[in-house]
Parts: C-alpha cells; structure tokens; sequence
C-alpha cells in the first residue's frame, strides 16, 4: 500500500468511449485495426457510479486539471451533470470534442459550467478532406460552428490538426482559418498510430521532410498570426531539427513524471497516458497512488528503442512514443513508427 | 458570473507575483532607486534557498514573494542543464513550504487567522505554479499554455481582415460566419478602445459618483462576491508587500 496523494498535472477522463465519428488517425485503444473492437475492455457507468470513480480519482491525488475525452464526450447524456461535479470540486476543466454535437445551447451549458477550454480538430481547410478524415460527412461544417458557439459566447479553444499524408500541405491554410475563427492556440499533432490509425499507417503516416515542410508552413503562418503552435506528439530531434521552428513549442513524453497525464477510462482503468493500451489497474480496486508506483511505472518509463541508445537527447525524447511502439509492433522499446519509417534520415543529435 | 472564492485568491497571486517578477514592487530603501515596470534588469540572485527562521515571520513571508525571480531563473536553468527533477518543481515546494511556515507563525501569533492564511498560501502556490509553468516544455497533450493577455485591438482587426478573405473563397455556412463576425464585433468593440477613451469613461465614472454625491466606493465597500476571509487575505497580502 502506497500513502499519500500523488500530485498530477492533469488528469484524462474517457468519460465514454462511443463516437459518432470514424476518423481514419483514430488513435482510440478500444478500436481494433481491422475496424472491430481491440480486445480492450468496454462500457460505461451510470452517472452516480462515474461520479464515485471520478470523486475517487481526485480524493487520492492533488490533480489540478481534469481533461475530458472520449470517444466523443458530448454524446453523455449527463455531462452537464460531471461538469457540475467537477466545478464543485473549483478544477479547471478542457473538452476534446469532434464539435458534432456543440451547437450553441450545448456551448453555452459546458461554458457556463466552467469549461475553460474545447480542443476542436481542425484538419483542413477544405471540407472534403476534414470530412475524410473525420469519416463524417458534415463533420467540418459542424466543427466550425461549434468554433463560433465558442468564440461567440466568450470560450476559448484550441484548434488541433492532426498531420497526415492527405491534409500536411493545408497546414499554414489551417492556420490561418483558425487564426480568423479566432482560435487560442493550434496543436500539430503529427499522426501517431493507435487504435484504427494503424490500420491506415501506410495512407496516413506523413515521412519526416513532409512533416519539416509543414513545421516551416506553420511556423511562418504562427508569427504572422501570433498564435501560439504546439507539437503535442513527439517528434524526435533526430529527424526534425525542432530548433529551426521558433515559434513552435515541442513536446514529449510525460508518462511516469510529475507532469504525467494519466487516461481513466469510463469504467475505472487507469493507463499511462490515451495513447497507452497498458492497463495500470482499476481504480475501484487499487488507490491511485498505488496504480502508478513506480514498480508497476517501470516497464513504461524505462523502455525505448536500442536505435536511441548513443543519442543525447534520449532522456527528453525517450524515442517518441512508446504507445504507438507497443499498439503497432508490439512492444514498448520497439521504435515509434514515425522513427521507423524514418530512420534511414535520422542525424543522432551529439 | 461572481468569481469563486479560490479563483480570486489564485488570480490575485498570480497577477501579483507576474507583477513582482516584472520589479514592480517597492524598494522599501529611503530614497529608492527607480526601476521601471517591464524594464529589463539583470537577474541578481537572492542569497540562498533556505531562509534563516530568526527573521521575522512577516519578512520571511515578504521574501518568499519576493524571490520569484530566483524561482524563474532556477526552473529554466535547471530544465537547460537537464537537471534531474526540475519536473518536480522542488524549488517551488521549497518555497511553498517556506512561505506556509511563515503563515503558520503568524497564524500562532494571533495575526492571521487559519482560514486567511489558507487562502493567502493558496495566492502563493498559484503565482509559484505559474512561474514554474511558465518555465517549462510542454508536454504531450497537456492543455494549451493560454496567453492571459486579452487579444489586442489590432489582432482583432486582423482576425476580421481574415475572416473575410475566408469568406469571400471558401463556403462556410452563412449562420456559422455570422455568429463569428458577431463575436469579433464584440471583442473589438470592447478592446478597441484607445486610452483616451477608457479614461473618458473613467471621467464619465467619476462624474456620475460626484453628481449624485456619493464617495467613490472604498475597496471594501465593491461589491465582489467574496466572503470577508477573501478581502482579509486579499489585503493582508497586499500589506505586506507594501510594507504596512
């Protein structure tokens, strides 16, 4: 039994894991490849039992932030009634949504609950390839009105896009569409494979000089616009020089630290990060404390790729992403796929 | 929307301490060298992380707000050199710790009460998250650094000048456009005013209390929705860092 309350930046909460999109880059770990379900478990609780699972999450850390996600999170039924828990208990609160269902009234009940920030993915600037992407016909029309129901009833939110084959060149376009809808904030997330994404590594995963390409797109278009860029997956430095993009701020892997930030899924199982299908334990069984010890942390933490071995850099970078490692080739010191396919151009930083 | 109670503790702390970071604080010195707000000045670290306990408990909290500065520069420094631990932020607990010891001592001696020091060591450990913040990497999906600054006029401006050159090629539905126009409407016809007019409008103020012959609202007379542990904190904190 561990004692104490282990402090964590921020908390990830699959409050369900339905969705009423299909996006090909689904990184989701109930998704199997070929387009059935992973052997992952699934449900949901009811809305008493979920506050429980919540409620216990927070008595057994000092959390300061609580993420919520999905699956498409809107689709609860009694969401308002989970933000009204979490504003009781004064945490910050952000939503990742597809914006299908964030029409004004939906907007205006999760902004008056204290939601302080909608992740909203932006994947193009052309209708036919977000659309794609998303697998939802209708999807980009809708996530730009759910940017304006933001934007008009003074929320925020950040626009992310997801980085693939078929949509990198519409980078800076997607900047500059964000920028005018008014947009806090864009993420560039390179693909990672995950989910039903890895079904579609061949079609969707981007090579390095693309990614360099767009990186120089957007940071152009973040200076001209002063929006702020983030890479929140991993790039490794050793095939993008991530210091040639000023304006960007490159991110990698916290699982383990300080500033990790756990997944809960709808029933109570905790794992490394979203991207991880590694189940730690549930939360109903074990404290928190005890389900991210470092004993049960370790294999996570310490695994990476032998090619990462000679490189400086291997302490930040840890090889990328260790999830994307385990759901595509099977194991966690495997080589992120973005480095795989790569690495014949990758410059081990000195 | 009334601001809760923790919320304007932790703002009230992180504005202050982005404040002190920026050398707008008092010098305290008889005749004290003028250092500007947002002037650059060179970092001068403070002596030391442990404060010695035989200061007074009122100047050892002072010196806690004080030293942001070495808090800043000790974060980036560490997260340069690869430091083990900076994730941690052990320099913030230090001071944290140092800072509710002092409250603690004050709290014994009867000048405080528990409950404001509890809402002053929340003040503190908001500003020291902040700075901390402010000084590291992101990280995978971590939530979005937010810039505190409200977006400016001419931002706004620009954000409608592109607005438009989307809307003339692309096509976006009619209702979504408009819903966004109206959001910038709003958003410039708030900050787009210049500082003659936001003193036009103090003036106007300012007027309209002298005309109907009240006095200008003390603090204490605003009417914020914060409980009277709020204000007492609020300016027990404010005394000390001015020195009263």
């Amino acid at each position: 039994m561990t004692h104490g309350r282990p402090r964590i930046q921020s908390l990830i909460f699959e409050v369900t894991q339905r969705c009423n999109h299909a996006c090909l880059h689904c990184y989701n770990v109930w998704h199997g490849a070929d387009g059935a379900p992973s052997d992952y478990p699934r449900g949901e609780l009811d809305t008493e039992r979920t506050l429980a699972l919540l409620g216990k999450a927070l008595d057994e850390t000092a959390c300061s932030h609580v993420t919520l996600t999905g699956g498409e999170p809107l689709l609860r039924g009694d969401l308002n009634a989970i933000l009204d828990y979490l504003r009781g208990r004064n945490l910050p609160v952000t939503i990742i949504s597809n914006g299908r269902l964030l029409g004004e009234t939906a907007a205006v009940e999760c902004l008056d609950r204290g939601v302080g920030l909608f992740e909203l993915p932006l994947l193009s600037h052309q209708r036919e390839v977000h659309d794609r992407l998303s697998g939802a016909p209708g999807a980009w029309d809708s996530v730009l009105e759910a940017m304006a129901n933001v934007r008009l009833h003074h929320g925020r939110f950040a626009a992310a896009f997801v980085a693939t084959r078929l949509n990198i060149d519409h980078a800076a376009e997607v900047m500059k569409l964000a920028f005018a809808f008014g947009a806090q904030a864009v993420m560039f997330n390179r693909f990672n494979p995950g989910g039903r994404g890895r079904a579609n590594l061949d079609l969707l995963l981007p090579t390095a000089d693309q990614v360099r390409r767009a990186l120089a797109a957007a940071d152009t278009a973040a200076g001209e616009y002063g929006l702020p860029v983030s890479c929140s997956i991993p790039i490794q430095p050793c095939l993008v020089d991530t210091t040639a993009f000023p304006h960007i701020g490159f991110a990698y892997c916290a699982a383990g630290g300080a500033r990790a930030y756990y997944a809960l899924d709808p029933i109570g199982n905790l794992r490394p990060c979203n991207h991880a299908p590694q189940i730690l334990g549930n939360l109903f069984e074990e404290s928190f404390a005890d389900l991210i010890a470092p004993a049960r942390m370790k294999s996570f933490v310490e695994a990476g790729p032998a090619f990462c071995a000679p490189c400086a850099r291997r302490p930040d970078c840890q090889g990328g992403c260790k999830a994307a490692a385990q759901v595509c080739f099977g194991s966690l010191g495997d080589e992120d796929p973005f480095l795989k396919m790569n690495r014949e151009f990758a410059k081990i930083p000195e | 929307m009334p601001v809760p109670r923790r919320n304007f503790m932790q703002l009230l702390g992180i504005s202050l301490g982005s404040m002190l970071l920026a050398r707008c604080q008092r010098t305290g010195t008889p005749e004290p060298t003028f250092v500007m707000c947002y002037e650059a000045v060179p970092y001068t670290p403070m002596p030391g992380t442990a404060t010695p306990t035989r200061i007074a408990a009122l100047d050892r909290l002072r010196l806690c707000w004080l030293r942001f500065d070495e808090l800043e520069q000790k974060t980036a420094d560490a997260r340069d050199n690869g430091d083990d631990g900076w994730e941690d932020n052990p320099i913030g607990a230090a001071r944290n710790a140092e800072h509710r010891s002092a409250l603690d001592a004050l709290i014994i001696a009867g000048r405080i009460t528990a409950a404001v020091g509890d809402l002053v060591q929340e003040a503190f450990s908001a500003a020291v998250y902040h700075i901390w913040r402010s000084n590291v990497p992101m990280t995978c999906y971590e939530p979005m650094m937010i810039d505190y600054a409200p977006a400016g006029a001419a931002s706004l401006v620009r954000q409608s000048d592109t607005l438009a050159e989307i809307a003339e090629g692309a096509t976006i539905a009619p209702d979504t456009l408009t819903k966004v126009r109206s959001a910038l409407e709003h958003d410039l016809a708030y900050y787009a005013l210049t500082d003659a007019e936001v003193q036009a409008l103090f003036d106007q103020l300012l007027k309209e209390y002298q005309e109907s012959g009240k006095e200008i609202p003390s603090f204490e007379e605003l009417e914020f929705t914060l409980t009277p542990d709020v204000k007492a904190a609020a300016q027990f904190l404010l005394d000390v860092l001015t020195g009263k």
